[in-house]
This record gives C-alpha cells, structure tokens and sequence, in this order.
C-alpha cells in the first residue's frame, strides 16, 4: 500500500496536538515548577525564585503532608487486600459453573459505571446514617447498639469499606477474563491426578495469575494515588485529618480552603512530582517481581 | 433444557450465597434510595420509607425542587452538552491517528504510541496546574469550550489506543481494493476502514462517555461555577447545602437524577462494557 505523507500529517495532527497541550507541555513544567518558589498558581515565570528543593523538603516536614501519605498507604495496602481478595474471590466463583455468570458478573461491576460522587452520597447519607441508615438498622434488628460510623474513630474504615466495595468489581473482571484464558485442560489432567479444588486453586490458578495481578496492582495503584472525590464526601466540610489524602491536600494547597493560610503552588506541584515518582516507582518493582515472560500457555 | 445437576449445584452453595447477599444488598440500597427519593424527609428520618412507598403516597416534587430550584436541570443539560461534543470530538480525532498509526510506519510512530500509552496513566495532578495557569492568563476560566477541549484531550490517549487493536486486525485487501478503483487513501479511511470498525467506535464512544459523565476533578477546577459545571460538582454542592436545610427527600432526588443516565446506558450495554474491559484490560 502506498504511504501517503500529507495524509499522516494530517491525521496524526490533532492527536500529536492534544498529547502536547495535555500531557507533554504541562508535565514538564509541573516538574520545572515543583523546584521553584511560586506562590500563586497564575503567578507569571518572572515572579517564580529558585528554591532547589526546598518545596519537597517543607513538604515532608508538613505534618498533614505526612499524615496524608499515611492514610495513602492504608487505603492502597488494606484497601487492597480486601478490594483484591473479593475480586479474585468472585472471579473464582463465577468460574465455577455457577448459573447466572453474566447477572452476578453485570451486578458486580454495577458500582463502576456510576459517578463517585453519587455512590458516595448513598453510602454517606443512607448506609452509614446514624438515625435510619442501613448498617445501623441492620445491628439494631439483630440486638447490637448503633455506632456512629462518621466519627473520627470510624470514619476511615467506613470510607475505604465503602470505596472498595465500588471497585471490587472492576478487578473481578480483569481476574475473571485472566482465570477463563487458563487452559481447561491443565485442570483436566489435576482432576485426573485427584487433585482437590483448593489445591487446584493454590498450584495452577493463582501462579498462572501472576500477570493479572501485575496488570491490577498497576491500576490499583493508579486509582488510590488519585483518590479524592470519596474524601471531599466524608469529609466535606473542612479537611479531617483521619480522612485527607495527597490530592486533597494538594487542591487546598494550591487554592485554598478553610485552615489553609499559606497558598503555595510549588509546593502543590512537588505534590503532583512526588505521586508520579511513587507511581514509576511501583511499576518498575511491579515489573521486575512479576516475570510474565516466563508463562507460557 | 438440560437437567440440574443438584449435586454440583449443592457444592457451589457457598458461592451462590456470597455472589447473592452482595447483589441484595446493592440492590436493596439502590431500592432504599429510589424510595427516599420518593419519601418526605420527616419519614425518612424515622427510616420509613417503603410505607409511602407501598401506600402509592409518591412524592414527585422532591424531584421537581431537585430539577429547578436545586439546579439539577443545569448541570444535567451542562454535562449532556459537554460528554456528547466530547465523544464526537474524541472519535474524530482519535480513529484517524488510530488508523495511520497501525497501519503505517513513520518517523515518530513508536514514540508517540508509547506516549500514549503513558498519558493514559498520568494523574490529573501532574497536568493541572500549568493547564491552570494558562487557562486564567487567557481569561478562560469557568470557560465550556475549555473545559470540552480538556476531557477530549483526556480521552484521546485511550481511544487511540483502543482502536488502533481494531484497525490492526482489518485486512489490507480493502484498501488495495479501494486503490486499484482509484479511491485516494483519505477517502479509503472515512468511506471504508472509519465505517468498519463501528462496533470498536461504539464501546469507546460508551466509555468516553461514562467518563466525562462522571469527571469530577477538573470540572471542579476549569467550571466551578453553578451555571457551568458538571453533574458531579453539582451534586456535590447539592449534597453539601442539603446537610444544613435537611432536606433528605431533595437529595435523594438529586442523586438519582445524577445516576440514571449512566445506570439506563449500562442496562443496556453491559455486555458490551463488560467485554471492553476484559478485552482491553483498560480503565473506563
């Protein structure tokens, strides 16, 4: 087929032109920023002072900083847990002959498809409601006491229960379509080996899925590092401590809010520098304690 | 209509239970919800929902002050507006990249596959503030037209990629076909490869717009403002003033107006959404 210059020009235009404006212009400078004392977002480059890396310096000696980088990692590693094993756990399920696979499985992944701020309204505002919601009428009906699920002890756990509940089934899937790639005839010779379902389970399923849990742990990894939307709704009001994350603290950083007093853009941006680097830095572990070059099938 | 088996069945017990309380219980909040929406705030406070319910005591109005006076109407027409440009613009940019990408080999293809294999992992914070910064020296804050530009660009990475799958696995004899009748290569693409790949333009065109329907960090920031924004600030704002005046009806009214789009979309393309995830292994 004949290479047609203009016509590669022409249709790559407007996708090169959005990769620049979005991603390409804007890193770099968030990168050249994050090095630089700037204290207003729209403050001009002839305004910014080198500061070396002062921002990241003030930034980990900030104690919400900190405290928002703990509550990071409980959301990513207990978050993970249990989002990862509810996810393998369906997948395994409804690999099992069960009948109404593709209801469970739409059902399951119901939660994704809905905005954040939705969902959260209906956990915040029914399921965890002191006065009529759901988990307290629940243990009000089997005899227990009620629990204030929004104070400060309770609120994290409620949060993260909640929006792990909404992801689980997003990684059911990538689970499920890696468990339905395993040749059947692998479990074929187990069975005739008498191999028991548990066993089938630990010695082929799960090492088998060892690229699968690459490809999850990247995206869940994506996701927490961006979470946000499920702290500004359990925490609407002003920033809670049990609840901020690095995103949060970086909006009221950059624009302001309520117990915020010094608006600092350099530091909002070394934020930004910092998730991205945890994000490479994830991937490249990822990629070199999972081998998938290995697994053939 | 083959016989049950009830002793396989009876082994998987365990499994059905599991996969069952937690579709009931999804479904009984979703319930719960629909009926609140429905309910006056006094019931609801004393968790008496399905009494109106059942006595066909219906109470549209909470939807009607969701819809006018709490603005729902505006953010609602706000993000139809800004997800049906964004999809339409987002296919037309993104298929024709797509399609010289898998098909020819240039200076700059690899490079600028791998980036946007890359954007689509880049977090929103990495890219705001810059973008910020431009937007209020041109004055372009709280501005539609930037705020459209910005989720096609936040799109594109993905459909690009997407696509580019499809196109590799159209046969050349199309296009040798269309060039020995004299079809000029530009043509060939929007008259025959554009066409044929339909179903792939359709579960992106699906997963842009759940997207963009439910973005919510950069409306916050480029179209704050109660004329302009997007349903996910908007109902944000809903959920935060509702808390003072108590009126538990509105907002159960409001969320619900908020989750239907996307809920009607999936009840009837859950296949299709469900078979682009697994077969893309890509976020939506």
């Amino acid at each position: 087929m004949k290479k047609s210059k203009s016509m590669i020009v022409c249709f790559m235009a407007a996708a090169v032109v959005t990769l620049l404006f979005m991603y390409v212009y804007p890193i770099i400078r968030t990168v050249i920023m994050s090095f630089f004392n700037v204290e207003s977002v729209t403050a001009s480059t002839s305004t910014w002072s080198w500061a070396g890396l002062d921002n990241y310096t003030k930034l980990f000696a900030t104690s919400i900083f900190r405290t928002s980088m703990w509550n990071l990692l409980k959301i990513w590693l207990l978050g993970g847990l249990l989002t990862m094993a509810f996810a393998l756990l369906f997948a395994v399920i409804l690999t099992s002959g069960v009948r109404f696979k593709n209801f469970f499985r739409a059902a399951i992944y119901l939660p994704n498809v809905i905005s954040a701020v939705a969902m959260a309204a209906m956990w915040r505002y029914y399921v965890f409601n002191a006065r009529f919601g759901f988990l307290n009428s629940f243990l009000e009906f089997f005899g227990f006491d009620a629990v204030n699920w929004l104070d400060t002890t309770h609120i994290f756990g409620a949060m993260l229960v909640a929006y792990c509940f909404g992801s689980v089934g997003y990684f059911m899937l990538i689970f499920l379509s890696g468990i339905e790639r395993i040749p059947s005839d692998i479990y074929e010779a187990a069975m005739i080996d008498g191999v028991g379902a548990f066993q089938k389970f630990r010695y082929i399923t799960l090492p088998l899925l060892r690229g699968v849990f690459k490809t999850n742990l990247t995206f869940w990894t994506t996701s927490t590092l961006t979470f946000f939307v499920w702290t500004r709704m359990f925490s609407p009001t002003e920033t809670e401590n049990t609840t901020v994350v690095p995103v949060v603290y970086l909006y009221n950083v950059v624009f302001g809010s309520k117990g915020v007093t010094d608006v600092d853009a350099g530091r909002g941006a070394a934020i930004g520098v910092t998730l991205a680097i945890i994000m490479v830095i994830v991937y490249v572990v990822m990629n070199k304690a999972i081998k998938e070059d290995d697994l053939e099938f | 209509m083959k016989r049950v088996n009830w002793k396989k069945e009876v082994r998987l017990l365990p499994g059905y239970i599991l996969c069952f309380a937690w579709v009931a219980f999804t479904a009984f909040i979703l319930l719960w919800i629909i009926a609140a929406s429905l309910g006056e705030t006094n019931d609801i406070m004393r968790g008496e929902v399905w009494t109106n319910l059942f006595s066909g005591d219906l109470h549209f109005e909470n939807y009607a002050s969701a819809w006018t006076s709490n603005n729902v109407s505006v953010y609602f027409m706000n993000s139809l507006l800004y997800s049906v440009v964004g999809c339409v613009a987002t296919i037309l940019i993104s298929a024709p990249a797509a399609y010289v990408m898998s098909r020819f080999s240039f200076l700059g293809n690899k490079p600028i596959h791998l980036s946007f294999i890359i954007a689509m992992s880049v977090p929103a914070v990495m890219v705001i503030l810059p973008l910020f910064s431009l937007a209020s020296g041109l004055n372009l804050t709280n501005n539609r037209v930037l705020y459209i530009i910005l989720v096609i660009c936040l799109r594109v990475p993905f459909s690009v990629i997407y696509l580019m799958n499809f196109f590799q696995s159209l046969s050349r004899g199309y296009e040798e076909a269309a060039a020995i009748d004299g079809c000029t290569p530009m043509k060939t693409f929007w008259k025959i490869m554009f066409p044929l790949v339909q179903p792939a333009l359709i579960t992106v065109t699906v997963f842009n717009f759940l997207s963009i329907w439910n973005e919510y960090f950069i409306a916050m920031i480029f179209v704050s403002g109660d004329a302009k924004t997007a349903v996910g600030v908007g109902l944000m704002n809903i959920v935060n003033s509702m808390t003072y005046s108590g009126d538990y009806g509105g907002l159960f009214a409001a969320v619900i107006i908020v989750f239907l789009p996307t809920f009607i979309l999936y009840l009837f393309l859950s296949d299709k959404i469900i078979n682009g995830v697994t077969a893309g292994g890509v976020k939506g």
